[in-house]
């Protein structure tokens, strides 16, 4: 996203929750906004956008290394922990909070927790929610302009991991990258897709390893993806109401 | 030694240094749809943004051990190209901020 409004940079911060969703302010105006989309929700911002929102990609490092190798890292003082050791000098990071009820699929050092139960404080936030999945389902949330789509972790798992979807038109890779355990969306060109080991193998001749994309000589393409989001089904719904659920 | 008055005083004070301050919301307007009476505010300073005023290359965090290869990353693209945050940083953090090639940034999670 970008914080500049009317070319004035803005402070944004996590001011509480909506819909289950963390809400972000900023100490400008105060104003509300979607921490998905970017739109101001309320106050006096309403109608503005931080756009284009942009894509988080969720990879490990090794991944994220052997996509670009000029790949910079930031790092806070907040501890994490990296091969077997604690780093950081500020706590604060609730491992136990990892899948704990937030809508986005919040990580724990395996992965989001299938089986995490909304507490009362998300839950007394909530709209009304879309009973088609359930509330706390992991999947990958995709959108365009036109189309809003949910593809189930189950319904990916269904298809062999990878599959060929279309998304206004184009031919989309959807898969669960092995390594990460991540669903993902890539644009390619190719009617169908397998996973073989680690590897998303297209009819292409194309190979999806490691998160790069290369041609059936080995040689790196360029990666188009669509916007994206790994969230439970209860944060995709009340962000995109009535969106498309793939396979029902 | 300090007085009874003086310690009532200390209390006092640390009590208030732990009420919560809760931000401070506009009186709308709302857009279509959104219902203020269901927004939970949170204290502020609950989560602190990460401001990202310096970048090192990954390749290098991971030679010398500072990450691991396995670390679970976030990867956001900026104008000064592909930049990685700590997963489990932005699990506390929520949001991080940042300028790259005279062009602010924001990534949240």
């Amino acid at each position: 996203m970008v914080p500049t409004i009317d070319g004035k940079l803005h402070h944004f911060t996590n001011a509480g929750l909506y819909d289950g969703l963390f809400t972000l302010y900023d100490a400008e105006t105060h104003t509300l906004w979607n921490h998905i989309t970017g739109e101001a929700e309320y106050g006096p911002l309403v109608g503005r956008t931080l756009g284009p929102p942009g894509n988080l990609l969720q990879m490990n490092a090794k991944q994220a290394l052997e996509q670009d190798a000029k790949t910079e890292i930031a790092i806070s003082d907040r501890v994490y922990f990296a091969g077997g050791k604690q780093f950081g000098t500020v706590g604060g990071i609730g491992g136990g909070r990892a899948g704990g009820g937030q809508g986005r699929a919040n990580q724990g050092p395996a992965g989001p927790n299938p089986d995490a139960v909304m507490s009362d404080r998300f839950r007394t936030t909530l709209g009304t929610e879309d009973q088609r999945r359930p509330r706390m389902e992991l999947g990958l949330g995709v959108w365009s302009a036109t189309v809003r789509r949910y593809y189930p972790v189950a319904r990916i798992r269904e298809r062999g991991d990878a599959f060929i979807d279309r998304l206004d038109g184009r031919a989309l890779l959807i898969y669960i990258d092995p390594e990460s355990n991540t669903p993902a969306a890539l644009y390619v060109n190719s009617a169908g897709a397998r996973m073989q080991d680690k590897d998303v193998m297209l009819d292409s001749g194309s190979v999806v390893r490691s998160g790069v994309l290369l041609d059936r000589g080995g040689k790196r393409q360029g990666m188009e993806r669509p916007q994206q989001i790994f969230t439970r089904w209860y944060g995709f719904a009340l962000t995109f109401p009535g969106s498309e659920v793939f396979g029902q | 030694m300090l007085s009874r008055y003086c310690f009532g005083t200390v209390f006092a004070a640390a009590a208030l240094a732990q009420s919560p301050v809760m931000p401070q919301l506009p009186k709308g307007p709302a857009k279509p749809g959104f219902d203020i009476a269901r927004f939970a505010p949170t204290a502020v300073g609950t989560f602190e943004t990460f401001y990202v005023n310096q970048t090192d290359p990954l390749k290098k965090a991971l030679d010398e051990g500072k990450i691991a290869a396995d670390t679970r990353v976030l990867v956001i693209e900026t104008a000064a190209g592909r930049l990685v945050l700590i997963t489990d940083q932005m699990t506390y953090h929520h949001i991080a901020q940042g300028r790259a090639r005279n062009k602010d940034w924001m990534a949240t999670f």
